[in-house]
């Protein structure tokens, strides 16, 4: 039954409609009205195709779902509230949307006056959107009920324009917010943005590729649906203008004049005289996925088994949209204790489920589970530009081949496993004192070596330094002003005083020397210079 | 006919998986940057791949510094791919590494109490030059699954081990044991190649080169 709704959708009566005659035709003649100054012929081709989709009732459709069985109503948030929409009891009795509260409450005293909830209906409007962005890029939200599509450029992928229509019509419907709703969002079709809104708000079936069908079709359509100011309205229903028809019909210059020039743009567009540009919804998805298992599970192998078709439905998700993610998040549900918590954290964005499933494993294998996990859910952090890379033709290690890929991989794999800080890179820092003369830093992803790094010579030390350097200086034994290290210590150079950090508290005045032990293994040594004058091993050169 | 045979057989003894006795492995490798060591080393230098183990009698006789002309070189490789250090004894000095050229952005530093696993995952990983480990203990079968992945990663393995495992034997491609040179002026160590595809019998003297100054 609602495939056959489904197929139906798209007004296929409108046989002129079909795709193959979308081409650029000869402008018609000028019409006669406000567009229509004589030298202004129609630039009107059909370069742009607009899906729009109204949502009639939505504050209706997305209030919280209640038990009452009232007549509902909706007010809007006005100080002097009015009625926006009216549920079919309430309309059965007489309410009617644009009634004040008073009015409606004289009509049927039994309504349940709600105020409408903004928030929802901008969550749905944005579901739709989300649900339509597979169908193309340029999609934007017409606040507060109206959706508009361009797909001029997706006809070919969906295999024909009223393909395409079909599958964006079952898509959006397959929503949970209409299901069991007898409001369903209108859709039309039309070579201009307004043009499609203006005939999707007033219900009008509107299915047009050719823009020379475009004046007929507005001809009849409210003038209302454009959405002017009221008192703009008002005059042209005091003029006599009720339809499009009448609109377009007026002088331009008189329109112009008494309008304004905003409202004739408005016109313009609805023509496709001028531009309509529309800002590109930016979305700010994540991808949330959870399963209950069947049983209670606590070997961490079932649990990533169990995990598996969410990281494909992840998987699938970014590839859609060619992006990655760099953060995922894993919520462990169990019967008594507190859900166990475990994130993963990546270097690159990545959207494989082979990888982040085998990343997971590394962090599944630290975490202990109070007790056996009932439910999972997966949840990943935003979304992120995911250059597409291709494979390479080497295999890793081949000269040639550019290890892009494998490097932050490495990282990504050993810290889910260890811990962010057990994998770091080094670095120097422009200083005296050995232990602050180098710094953790974050490993390196360039994939040319930075010239401050490259080890050049003159900024090496003009005196030796070792290899290693301790954690802490390791106190020496010492005998007769000589340290001890086993056996005696030879000094075999120095000293070399450093004396630095007298403004940050960690004051230190050392004397450095190389020493040598009997075994032959050579030590960086100092001895303070004041206080205790105690002898410290500092670095072994390795 | 004969002859032809006999080529045959020769082409397929020179292929780098065969290898004979005492005969010099063709296997890939690159110079250590010390002249002596180059001329002892089968191949005349530290293989491209594979695993190297360094036996020492104890730390600092000098078993970092055989490798760091080999580190200054495969750091500044281009594509770059990582060194990478498995828990080592200590930190490395940045301004001395850097001092003997080797490009400090493209160390990586791993501390973990799972060495062996760290080692493996570098080596296997595609993206490292080079993984130093330094491992408390390693079962034979252990450093065979490090050979394996060092020449599945196409990445020299280095090995840092106590003096006292020279008696095991071990499936790494190449073992070295370095001796301090006690008593002399000069900054070196001997090494003897315990086991090589036909390097050098006779211990090999180095020098330490001093920081590039």
């Amino acid at each position: 039954m609602r495939h056959a709704k489904t197929l139906s959708l798209f007004e296929p009566g409108d046989v002129s409609a079909a795709p193959s005659v979308l081409r650029v035709r000869p402008a018609p003649p000028p019409p006669t009205g406000p567009g229509s100054d004589n030298e202004a012929a129609l630039a009107l081709d059909p370069r742009e195709l607009w899906i729009a989709a109204h949502v009639p009732q939505l504050s209706l459709l997305s209030l919280p779902a209640g038990v009452s069985t009232a007549p509902l109503v909706v007010l809007d948030e006005a100080r002097n509230p009015r009625v926006m929409d009216a549920d079919a009891r309430a309309q059965a009795a007489g309410v009617r949307p644009g009634m004040t509260l008073g009015a409606a409450l004289a009509t049927a005293p039994d309504i349940n006056a709600r105020p409408r909830d903004t928030a929802r209906e901008l969550a749905l409007m944005q579901r739709l959107a989300g649900i339509a962005a597979a169908f193309t890029p340029q999609v934007s939200i017409e606040s507060p009920d109206g959706l508009l599509l361009e797909i001029k450029p997706s006809i070919r992928l969906f295999g024909g324009l009223k393909e395409l229509c079909r599958q964006l019509r079952a898509a959006c419907l397959a929503d949970a917010a209409f299901a069991g709703s007898a409001a369903q969002p209108h859709f039309t079709l039309a070579p201009t943005a307004l043009a499609a809104l203006a005939a999707a708000r007033a219900g009008a079936r509107c299915f047009i590729t050719d823009p020379r069908q475009l004046p007929a079709r507005l001809k009849l359509l409210p003038a209302r649906v454009l959405r002017w100011p009221e008192d703009a309205n008002a005059r042209l229903l005091a003029m006599g203008v009720r339809t499009l028809g009448d609109l377009l019909r007026l002088p331009r210059a008189g329109f112009a004049k008494r309008f304004g020039p905003a409202l004739l743009a408005d016109l313009d567009r609805l023509q496709g005289r001028s531009a309509d540009p529309r800002r590109r919804l930016a979305r700010r998805e994540r991808y949330t996925g959870r399963v209950d298992l069947d049983h209670e599970i606590e070997d961490h192998d079932r649990i990533l088994e169990a995990l598996r078709p969410l990281l494909d439905e992840l998987e699938q998700f970014l590839r859609r949209r060619q992006r990655g993610i760099t953060a995922l998040q894993c919520r462990f549900h169990h019967y008594r204790a507190a859900p166990t918590t475990c994130a993963l954290r990546l270097a690159a964005p990545e959207a494989s489920a082979t990888r982040l499933q085998s990343l997971l494993r590394e962090r599944l294998a630290n975490l202990q589970f109070p007790e056996p996990v009932r439910r999972c859910e997966l949840r990943g952090g935003a979304l992120t530009e995911r250059p597409l890379a291709s494979q390479s033709l080497w295999s890793p290690g081949e000269r040639g081949h550019a290890p892009a890929n494998e490097m932050p991989a490495l990282i990504e794999h050993l810290r889910a496993r260890l811990g962010a800080a057990a994998v770091y890179g080094i670095g120097r820092v422009a200083q005296h004192r050995p232990e602050n003369a180098w710094a953790v830093a974050e490993p390196a992803l360039a994939a040319v070596v930075s010239k401050a790094s490259a080890g050049d010579p003159a900024v090496g030390a003009p005196f030796r330094r070792p290899l290693w350097l301790l954690h802490a200086p390791q106190e020496l034994d010492s005998q007769r002003g000589r340290p001890r290290r086993g056996g005696a210590l030879e000094l075999l150079a120095g000293p070399e005083r450093i004396e630095s950090g007298w403004w940050d508290g960690a004051d230190v005045r050392r004397d450095y020397y190389v020493a040598r032990d009997g075994r032959g293994a050579r030590f960086w040594v100092y001895r303070e210079c004041v206080g205790t004058r105690k002898w410290y091993l500092h670095g072994i050169f390795g | 006919m004969h002859e032809a045979h006999e080529k045959q057989l020769e082409e397929l003894l020179a292929h780098p998986s065969v290898w004979r006795g005492r005969s010099r492995a063709a296997v890939e490798t690159f110079p250590t940057g010390f002249a002596a060591l180059d001329a002892g080393l089968p191949g005349g230098g530290w293989p491209r791949s594979g695993l190297v183990e360094i036996l020492t009698p104890h730390p600092g006789v000098g078993e970092l510094y055989l490798l760091l002309p080999a580190l200054a070189a495969l750091s500044r490789l281009l594509p770059a791919r990582w060194c990478t250090w498995v828990s080592p004894p200590h930190e490395p000095f940045a301004p001395a590494l850097a001092a003997h050229g080797v490009a400090l952005d493209r160390m990586l530093i791993v501390r973990t109490h799972l060495p062996l696993w760290a080692h493996e995952q570098a080596l296997r990983s595609g993206a490292c030059e080079v993984a130093l480990a330094w491992l408390p203990r390693a079962s034979p079968r252990a450093v065979r699954r490090l050979q394996l992945a060092a020449e599945q990663g196409r990445a020299l393995g280095v090995l840092y081990r106590s003096q006292k495992f020279a008696g095991e034997a071990s499936p790494a491609m190449l073992r070295v044991l370095l001796e301090p040179l006690v008593g002399a002026g000069n900054h070196g160590a001997r090494l003897h190649l315990l086991k090589s595809r036909g390097g050098s019998r006779e211990p090999i003297d180095l020098t330490w080169a001093p920081a590039a100054a």
